[in-house]
């Protein structure tokens, strides 16, 4: 059969669309696991890294933050973090280890991308803020804050984008996502169920981005965006 | 539960030594694989670089493209590539190169880009051709922010190359999709710590050969 | 001048690179050409692969070795395209995958399998006694509360129940396609795991599946206190362990190959594959050790 008559079989069998093997359960799966790992990474390194763009440190430590982290191989987090949950008992199918290493991929980039932003806005400015006689907070959340958005929205979306690529292999530890079909797709030789999948994680990274940019445009604050 | 081998240690140290064979081996496949991913994605982007700097107009599709292929997740392309090239090394590096481009292509324009007009304008001065000052100047001073991308594609690539292990490869990701067929804690280890280790080192290469290549950048300080 | 010769330098090292590891991987098999030994992605295939490696090793082969590839739509095609050379498999399953008749006798099951095969250009060689079916387990606990002793037993309440197996099961004969067609069982869902490994049995036992896909030689159902149900209606062929081999190395080296092959084969048993799976499963056992110690309980290495 050729490939596009496998795609047609593919999208043409009930279980695609219903139960829970369908795109919709798979789909859904996908994303929330995404916008949780940068959710939660996030939370976790956001006010760090905030705090030391405003303090202008760090900016070593956000180097080495960020090659470190390019460095691990999520492959290798997943791993681990999968073996470790499944000894202490949680379920095989859960996400948890598959959050685990996409929060450990989305957490650099934000990061980084958050204490450059920051450290990024003229010190001059700053000074400037602090001579009107802003407060420190003030200082960060009316003036650093705002200008270094494009630079911290840029982290996340980089981050974002890349964990929804990588949440595919979460079907190398029994969890589901779009990666199931891919792997489900492989192991069959299953061309369309393997390109379908393949398609929608392409698809859902492009939404990403686009998303993102156009978050991106709307949290900068009119003064800094470019006139065209 | 029987699958939890709490008596045995996490890092079988006898298994290491005996298997150093395949240690050694694996770690050959994960350079080769790296290296000539890389390289290919190098000559590819320069390539497409130099096309993307005289015809501005191929830029925005160059990286929409290159983008696009970044955005397919390797594993989906490891997979869809099976039929087309089979089940090797050909197969990894068609993928693993196209994952490259992006990011050297990107580093590549912004680089040359970023060589000052003054800098442009006293090398025409001096009578050089445009081919002449493309490779004898702004190459040359594009090479930090060059090699800064080079860098992060190769750190990357060896992390994707822990993916071929679906493919019967993986350099250390062999020994970690081993590791996760038998839960075997050493296996598991072997493979991530090593990947760590070949990354940074590569990483902490690229950075002495970006010192390398300018000595100007350093004197400047 | 210095800095073009730099760049220069280092452009040319990177083209030599490029050019020198780009080199294909060779085809048709010569003497003196390793022979490329493969296995599928479970313990056993490893270690009987790495007892077929080292007993043509010890009798002076070169071997590389490929080990864990995958399945068998991964690894068939591989064999047929000469990426590998030598994969130990199973008749009824090869058989069953080639399209052939399923039957329980080893004789035809393997002569059908290995005709279909040869029009590949693989050939099966002498089978080995040693057999390893495909199981269809639930915990004692399920089987209790069902009343499973067979696998027909499940036709009223499999929709209720959850089957778990390696990824390729849906479209197999011998796993859910075959429970489907020869057992009419639709199950309420199928959960996509591995290869009757650590994390098919973690699923079986955290209760994520109901019945899961293993192997009859395979200690754990035992050592668990599983039921492995009756196969009752008999979907299961026979699956004698034998040797595929392309054709091609196997005239290249001739009958001395085939021989140590053969030799190897018939001495391997069922309950030596049930004892090595359940020391590799289990004990956690290197499977190229357990390949050695039997090679040398065997008498094919000396001590």
């Amino acid at each position: 059969m050729t490939v596009w008559e496998s795609v047609g079989e593919f999208l043409s069998d009930p279980d695609t669309w219903s139960g829970p093997d369908s795109i919709w359960v798979r789909l859904g799966e996908h994303i929330w696991v995404s916008v949780a790992a940068v959710v939660i990474a996030g939370v976790l390194v956001l006010p760090p890294a905030i705090w030391l763009g405003h303090i202008r440190r760090g900016s070593d430590i956000a180097t080495a933050v960020v090659n470190i982290g390019r460095a691990v191989p999520s492959f290798g987090i997943l791993a681990i973090s999968f073996l470790v949950l499944v000894q202490m008992g949680a379920g095989v199918g859960e996400p948890w280890a598959v959050l685990v290493a996409l929060i450990a991929l989305a957490a650099p980039p934000m990061f980084t991308n958050t204490i450059a932003g920051i450290q990024a806005v003229e010190p001059s400015t700053v000074e400037c803020a602090r001579g009107m006689g802003l407060t420190e907070r003030e200082v960060l959340a009316g003036v650093e804050l705002p200008l270094s958005m494009p630079l911290i929205m840029e982290g996340i979306r980089i981050a974002f984008v890349q964990v929804i690529a990588t949440a595919t292999l979460g079907a190398l530890v029994a969890w589901g996502g779009l990666g199931r079909y891919i792997v489900d797709g492989f192991a069959r030789q299953d061309m369309g169920r393997l390109i379908v999948g393949a398609v929608l994680v392409g698809l859902l990274a492009i939404v990403a981005e686009f998303g993102f940019s156009a978050i991106q445009r709307v949290t900068t604050p009119r003064g800094l965006r470019v006139a065209r | 539960m029987i699958w939890a081998q709490q008596d045995t240690p996490l890092v079988d140290w006898a298994w290491i030594t005996r298997n150093w064979g395949e240690i050694v081996d694996r770690t050959w496949e994960h350079l080769t694989l790296t290296a000539v991913s890389v390289g290919f994605g190098l000559v590819i982007s320069l390539a497409l670089s130099i096309l993307a700097l005289r015809k501005r107009w191929t830029y925005g599709p160059i990286t929409s493209v290159t983008g696009l292929m970044y955005t397919i997740p390797s594993l989906a392309l490891f997979a869809l590539l099976v039929p087309i090239v089979g089940l090797n090394a050909t197969n990894a590096v068609i993928a693993l190169t196209s994952y490259t481009l992006l990011i050297i292509i990107r580093n590549l324009v912004a680089g040359i880009d970023g060589v000052s007009e003054s800098v442009l304008e006293a090398a025409d001065g001096m009578g050089y051709t445009r081919r002449a000052r493309f490779w004898r100047m702004e190459v040359p001073l594009a090479l930090p922010v060059i090699i800064a991308g080079l860098r992060i594609a190769t750190v990357t690539t060896v992390g994707l190359v822990t993916v071929t292990a679906v493919l019967g490869l993986g350099g250390y990701g062999y020994f970690i999709l081993r590791g996760l067929n038998t839960f075997f804690w050493t296996q598991i280890l072997v493979g991530v710590i090593l990947s760590v280790v070949l990354a940074t080192v590569l990483d902490v290469g690229f950075v002495w050969l970006q010192r390398f290549l300018s000595p100007w950048a350093r004197r400047a300080g | 001048m210095r800095r073009v010769f730099r760049s220069r330098a280092v452009g040319a090292i990177l083209g030599l690179a490029l050019v020198v590891t780009a080199c294909g991987s060779g085809d048709g098999a010569t003497d003196g050409d390793p022979i490329k030994v493969a296995s599928f992605n479970f313990n056993e295939s490893v270690i009987v692969a790495e007892i077929y490696a080292q007993g043509l090793e010890a009798n002076e082969y070169a071997v590389e070795r490929q080990l864990n590839l995958g399945n068998r739509e991964v690894v068939k095609p591989a064999l047929e395209d000469g990426e590998i050379d030598l994969v130990p498999e199973y008749t009824g399953s090869v058989g069953g995958f080639l399209g052939v008749e399923q039957t329980a006798d080893s004789q035809v099951m393997w002569d059908t399998a290995r005709t279909a095969f040869e029009e590949l250009g693989v050939t099966l060689l002498a089978f080995s006694p040693a057999q390893d079916k495909n199981a269809y387990v639930v915990t004692a606990e399920t089987a209790a509360e069902f009343g499973l002793t067979t696998v027909s037993d499940l036709q009223p309440v499999a929709g209720e129940l959850i089957f778990g197996g390696p990824p390729e099961c849906p479209e197999r004969p011998l796993c859910l396609q075959g429970l489907e067609e020869v057992y009419g069982l639709e199950f309420a869902e199928f959960v996509s795991l591995d290869a009757a490994g650590p994390i098919t049995i973690a699923a079986l036992e955290g209760g994520e599946i109901d019945v899961a896909t293993l192997f009859t030689t395979q200690g754990i159902i035992a050592a668990n206190g599983w039921v492995s149900l009756e196969d009752d209606m008999g979907l299961n062929p026979a699956e004698n362990l034998v040797p595929a081999i392309r054709m091609e190395v196997v005239e290249a080296y001739g009958d001395d190959l085939v021989t140590l092959l053969d030799s190897l084969s018939e001495a391997l048993t069922t309950e030596d594959l049930t004892d090595l799976n359940r020391r590799a499963d289990i004990d956690q056992e290197d499977p190229a050790l357990l390949a050695a110690e039997w090679l040398t309980t065997n008498g094919f290495i000396e001590e």
